[in-house]
């Protein structure tokens, strides 16, 4: 199936009235790929996987679908297989109709949508609730029969619009490994539309980032993660999130609560900077910045610090071993390549 | 209770406390029990009675108690089987026509983008008159040979002058299109608030699922509407089968007897012909025929 399912969006803008939902969203997805539009709610993300489906048109810009103009075209001629966030199964079928419904909507004779039906409900492993109605399964069953009903018609895309929010956090987590496994195996174009930077971490072999109808960044999550390019970016991505402190920045260096900290950026000069550091980066250390440790989250293998740098609150992440008690003074420092530099009025990395 | 109560288990004190909730209930229920008593079944138990009666106001020396007598007779009678005839033909294209109609405009209403609003209020204007009006209004404004709109549209779509009451087959029509006329906005608000009430993603599913529009109403409205569809044919079934005011004030049952549905067969036997004994039977037919459809209809609710 690979080769099938490439992706193009041109300068998509939609508009609800005066409000713009999208921008300008230009991005391309590779044949085979799992690509996750991640964005908090509001964002345009799941705006964005409507107008890939057809469901919602653009109101400018164009989609291409292996190279072919599909902008106009109808949701049921995109070959494209959705799961709904509401899972929308036909509450009136049982799972075993609900799964052939798009086989018999493509005009396929029992005698293939049978074997079909079954091989797809085996894949998810809910082949022996065939005989109930959706209101019978749990919310876990009730998505792996939506799943089917996705992969049985072997589309040349598939689309996931949060498939995972509805479902209790150890279910996600097991969906989530076996979701990867599924598209793996069927080698199909996938786009996953998530609020949760951690699903997009690691489902997606590259992603998207929208904030406010536009896309911040496009690359792989490791690298978003390294190397955030703007400061929303920074923030949203990562748990807990990046410490992001105003500072100044000069010939190389930056001043934090009145101790300078080297940085890879070499550049003459003065100006006013947002200095990002992730809590996992921050090291305790002598000489470095003086800090009082107000509250400590541990969180069984790690812990959370959260620190008062005169005034400055920095999070700490620090593992299991040598956690200081509260109300303790450290002192913290960073490496110049863990510490991300961002322009205070652009909000671009620098 | 007193001594349940010096050791109460849970579960004595939890039926104490049942039992308390039970009395109360039913001293609030009392009150409407007795007058639906009084109101409802008491006259039909006297109807009952009164159906094994000889009953004529006509000859009052003739009167007394004759058994099954008077069902009997209307086994044998041919009007009543006429009338029971024109009964069933009424109701059933009356609801047909009223669940057709209602669900077309339901649909079509789903996709107005604006001015719903109104359509709901001005679709609900008849169902608040009194049917009696409904007929007054029909027999004059609409039907009367040349002045009525609809014998003037006749008349200039080339159909010439029409008596749309006097001619038996027409003014079997005319009745049908009276009653669901005025009662298809009921059918309609009902399958309206069915249809709102349907989920927007299981449509736009059927759509990525490559359904057509005949196939998703086909497959997945009319099912999920069902349940209301049934309940709209059990609600109009049981209106139709005893309809009165609007057919008597507009045919009176007549030309002859084209248009005399049981119900108004039997209230002539009372009160024209004043034989209250076998009207009285009549309309114990009627309530049978009205049971054992209704019950018909309600198993096919509960199936599948």
């Amino acid at each position: 199936m690979s080769g099938r399912g490439q992706v193009r969006f041109e300068d998509i803008v939609k508009m609800h009235g005066e409000f713009a939902a999208l921008k300008g969203v230009t991005f391309e997805i590779e044949p085979g790929e799992f690509f996750a539009l991640l964005g908090p709610s509001g964002s345009g993300k799941s705006t964005t996987l409507r107008i890939l489906a057809g469901l919602d048109a653009p109101s400018a810009g164009r989609v291409y679908i292996d190279g072919q103009d599909i902008t106009t075209a109808d949701a049921r001629d995109r070959d494209i297989a959705m799961v709904f966030q509401s899972y929308a199964l036909y509450p009136h079928m049982t799972v075993y109709e609900n799964i052939a419904f798009p086989l018999e909507m493509a005009r396929m004779s029992k005698a293939e949508i049978v074997p079909a039906v079954q091989e797809a409900a085996r894949k998810v492993a809910i082949e022996h609730l065939l005989q109930r109605k959706p209101g019978q399964l749990s919310g876990g069953q009730q998505q792996r029969c939506a799943l089917a009903r996705a992969i049985v018609r072997k589309a040349r895309l598939f689309l996931l619009d949060e498939p995972l929010s509805n479902l209790d956090a150890k279910l996600r987590l097991e969906t989530r490994t076996e979701l990867k496994k599924l598209q793996r195996s069927l080698g199909v174009t996938a786009v996953y539309v998530t609020h949760d930077q951690e699903e997009a971490m690691t489902l997606a072999d590259r992603m998207a980032v929208f904030m406010a109808g536009e896309i911040q960044q496009v690359g792989r999550p490791a690298d978003v993660f390294a190397r955030p390019n703007s400061i929303d970016v920074a923030a949203f991505i990562g748990s807990p999130p990046m410490n992001l402190i105003p500072a100044r920045y000069k010939d190389g260096g930056i001043e934090i609560a009145g101790h300078r900290l080297e940085t890879s950026l070499k550049e003459s000069g003065e100006r006013d900077v947002v200095v990002g550091i992730r809590p996992g980066a921050v090291r305790i250390a002598a000489g470095g910045i003086p800090a009082v440790v107000e509250l400590v989250e541990d969180l069984g293998d790690t812990a959370i610090l959260d620190l008062d740098c005169s005034g400055i609150s920095i999070r700490a992440r620090v593992s299991d071993g040598d956690v200081p008690r509260e109300g303790t003074s450290l002192s913290i420092t960073a490496r110049a390549p863990d510490i991300h530099l961002f322009d205070a009025t652009t909000r671009r990395r620098l | 209770m007193p001594h349940a109560a010096a050791t109460p288990p849970a579960g004595d004190l939890g039926r104490v406390l049942a039992q308390r909730e039970r009395r109360f209930a039913a001293a609030l229920l009392a009150p409407a029990f007795v007058a639906l008593l009084a109101t409802t079944t008491f006259p039909l138990l006297f109807l009952i009675g009164t159906s094994t009666f000889r009953m004529d106001l006509a000859m009052p020396f003739a009167d007394g108690f004759v058994g099954l007598e008077n069902y009997r007779t209307l086994l044998a009678d041919d009007r009543f089987w006429s009338s029971l005839l024109v009964s069933l033909i009424y109701t059933a294209s009356t609801v047909v026509l009223q669940v057709a109609l209602g669900l077309a405009l339901a649909l079509l209403v789903m996709d107005m983008k604006r001015g719903q609003g109104w359509f709901r209020v001005v679709a609900i204007l008849p169902v608040v008159l009194s049917p009696a009006v409904v007929g007054m209004i029909w027999r004059t404004f609409m039907l009367a040979p040349e002045f009525g709109i609809v014998d003037y549209l006749a008349i200039n779509a080339g159909l010439g002058s029409q008596n749309w009451l006097g001619d038996p087959t027409l003014a079997m029509v005319s009745v049908v299109i009276i009653h669901t006329w005025q009662w298809t906005p009921f059918a309609f608000m009902v399958l309206l608030a069915s249809l709102a009430s349907l989920p927007e993603d299981i449509y736009e599913a059927a759509r990525l699922d490559r359904a057509s529009a005949w196939q998703r109403f086909k497959r997945i409205t009319l099912p999920l509407l069902r349940p209301a569809i049934v309940m709209v044919v059990i609600m109009r079934t049981m209106v139709a089968l005893t309809a009165f005011a609007a057919i008597f004030t507009v045919t009176g049952g007549g030309p002859g007897t084209a248009t005399e549905i049981l119900n108004l067969y039997a209230y002539r036997k009372s009160f024209t012909e004043l034989s209250i004994g076998y009207g009285s039977a009549l309309a114990v037919a009627l309530l049978v025929v009205t049971i054992l459809i209704s019950g018909v209809l309600f198993a096919m609710r509960r199936a599948k």
